[in-house]
């Protein structure tokens, strides 16, 4: 049987520290990396590929289900954590299993036992189903993008207004522009809709940054924003609109 | 409606009270003439007198003694319905007496109704004065015993408060965790991990003994807080770092137990520990005349999820001072370039 390679995250030095030494133990399982908070494991995890992540929920910046959303989704998961509270949310995301702080070697050996026999069936998770688990917790608070080995963290409150570029999302806040890739459909399901409205085919517009309409040409109605950007409404997206402003 | 009037067996106690003051005044007036004369004249009379007597209490309740009344104004004001009501009883004595004349001539009522109508009227004040003072007796009494009930109410909340504050206190995941970290030393570190244990047992035992004082020295609950930073430290490493300013004025201060932990469990579990580098959590207290000031600071993450804002600690204890301290009180939170602060002013007691 081929090695497990297997990536620990957990930002608490001795936490890591009691996986290394109960997994010596189990000569099949390798570890290929150590990450100490969020940002690292996706980097990390993205480009190594392990096979399987022992991944705490808790932790700085990025918690375990968001570094789930941002990497690849074909990784074995276990969760470790103090919390017993996130079960459900993780078997929605298909974790093989859910470890609670503190845990004793023989548990720590069955979740690996289900681990071996879900990675030896390859297994994966089919596409898309992550997101799915993910949906559950709306509104969405923040919008995870990965940039290549970078990740932006961006809470909704900054957005200024959503663009729609086929395949990909383009968020705009504090004037930067970040590239998602979701669409624009998808993202509108997610978000606040006493906040966001979708104001034209394109683009969804975070209402605390609409300074006022004007009227163009004959039925033509533009969004001039506070920054004094300027986007263009629909005829159904105008409906929407006055509907929230009401 | 008076209280006595909207209750059939009060009001029969009522009037049975008048009974003997009716016999009485019948009594007196029978060495004057006779027996049958004075109780026809003066018993109905005596329960007419009953009723009005109850004005006194409306008086009693729109003139009330408190601090705005004025011996002045509570006596003429007492003198003018006394007047008007014995007045009018006797006009109405001066009707009855006429009713009695035609009833019943031989009792001969006119002339000693007549002979003693100024002493009558006479009677009747005091007796409307004596039903004035057994009025402002019985508002008294309701009002401290209205006060009584609320002092109760009020050590019941802050009772409740306190319960839910220490039952808030030991947060099961901070246990788990510790729990966790000497599951891990064990091995690497006994020693470390004996010391763990040590330092969690004093965290636990100090919270619940300092939990059932009413107040204890502030350097008590500052030595508690060193406890859970020092378990705290052992998870986080070198990223919880911690620098204290107070002056010993301040420290020998007294304060509702376990105020300051639940600030500094904030500032770790949602500060310092959403941090990847970590931080430093500022803790101060120092004493400015009547007032003692404890602030506690943190770095914090500015684009942390809402779900992971304190909250529900911080309104308990806003809770806790204002219900003990009231307006003497204020804490102060604030959020501004990535540090959070609180700040908690209190009166400054110091221990006899």
């Amino acid at each position: 049987m081929s090695q497990i390679q297997t990536v620990i995250v957990d930002d608490e030095a001795l936490a890591r520290g009691v996986l290394r030494e109960m997994l010596a133990g189990h000569p099949d399982v390798e570890i290929a990396a150590e990450c100490g908070n969020g940002f690292e494991a996706v980097k990390v995890v993205s480009e190594m590929r392990p096979d399987l992540l022992l991944l705490d929920i808790q932790m700085p910046k990025l918690d375990g289900f968001e570094v789930l959303e941002l990497v690849a989704n074909d990784v074995t998961v276990i969760f470790v954590t103090a919390y017993d509270q996130y079960a459900i949310r993780a078997f929605e995301v298909h974790a093989v299993d859910y470890l609670l702080k503190p845990y004793s070697p023989e548990r720590l050996a069955e979740a690996l036992d289900r681990a071996r026999a879900r990675i030896a069936a390859k297994d994966k998770v089919p596409e898309g189903l992550v997101a799915a688990g993910r949906a559950r917790q709306t509104p969405l608070e923040r919008i995870l993008i990965r940039d290549r080995a970078d990740v932006h963290v961006i809470p909704v409150e900054k957005i200024d207004y959503l663009e729609s570029q086929d395949d990909y999302v383009s968020v705009k806040a504090a004037g930067k522009s970040y590239l998602k890739e979701q669409t624009l459909a998808e993202l509108e399901t997610l978000l606040d809709k006493e906040v966001f409205v979708r104001i034209h085919r394109r683009y969804i517009l975070n209402i605390a940054r609409l300074s006022r309409i004007e009227l163009a040409v004959k039925d033509n109605r533009i969004a001039i924003l506070v920054d004094g950007s300027k986007l263009p409404i629909s005829r159904s997206g105008y409906a929407r609109l006055k509907e929230l402003l009401k | 409606m008076h209280p006595i009037l909207s209750d059939r067996r009060r009001l029969a106690l009522y009037l049975l009270g008048w009974l003997p003051i009716g016999l009485l005044l019948t009594a007196g007036l029978s060495a004057r003439t006779s027996w049958p004369t004075a109780a026809a004249l003066l018993l109905p009379l005596s329960l007419v007198f009953a009723f009005m007597s109850l004005n006194a209490g409306y008086l009693c309740r729109v003139f009330p003694i408190d601090a705005r009344a004025t011996i002045w104004r509570t006596v003429i004001v007492q003198v003018v319905a006394a007047t008007m009501v014995s007045t009018i009883w006797i006009a109405i004595g001066a009707g009855w007496v006429g009713a009695l004349n035609l009833i019943a001539p031989d009792l001969r009522a006119g002339a000693v109704f007549s002979e003693r109508r100024l002493l009558l009227f006479v009677i009747g004040a005091l007796l409307f004065w004596l039903a004035s003072i057994l009025h402002y007796l019985l508002i008294a009494f309701e009002a401290s015993q209205q006060a009584e009930r609320r002092a109760i109410e009020l050590s019941l909340l802050t009772r409740d408060a306190e319960l839910k504050a220490l039952r808030a206190q030991i947060d099961p995941h901070f246990l788990f965790n510790s729990l966790h970290s000497i599951s891990a030393l064990t091995t690497v570190d006994p020693a470390a991990a004996r010391r763990m244990c040590l330092l969690l047992a004093d965290f636990l035992r100090e919270t619940l003994r300092l939990g059932a004082n009413n107040r204890i020295p502030l350097a008590d609950e500052f030595a508690l807080a060193d406890r859970f930073l020092e378990i705290e430290r052992v998870r986080l490493g070198p990223r919880l770092q911690v620098t204290r300013e107070t002056d010993p004025q301040a420290t020998a201060c007294l304060v509702p137990p376990l105020l300051i932990q639940p600030l500094v469990e904030n500032a770790v579990v949602h500060g310092v520990s959403q941090l990847v580098e970590g931080g430093t959590i500022r803790i101060a207290a120092s004493r400015g005349g009547p007032t003692l000031t404890i602030k506690v600071e943190n770095p914090c993450d500015p684009d942390r999820p809402r779900r992971q804002r304190a909250g529900l600690g911080l309104d308990l204890l806003k809770k806790r001072v204002v219900t003990q301290f009231g307006a003497e009180a204020t804490v102060l939170v604030e959020e501004a370039d990535g540090r959070f602060r609180v700040e908690v002013r209190i009166p400054a007691e110091v221990a006899a």
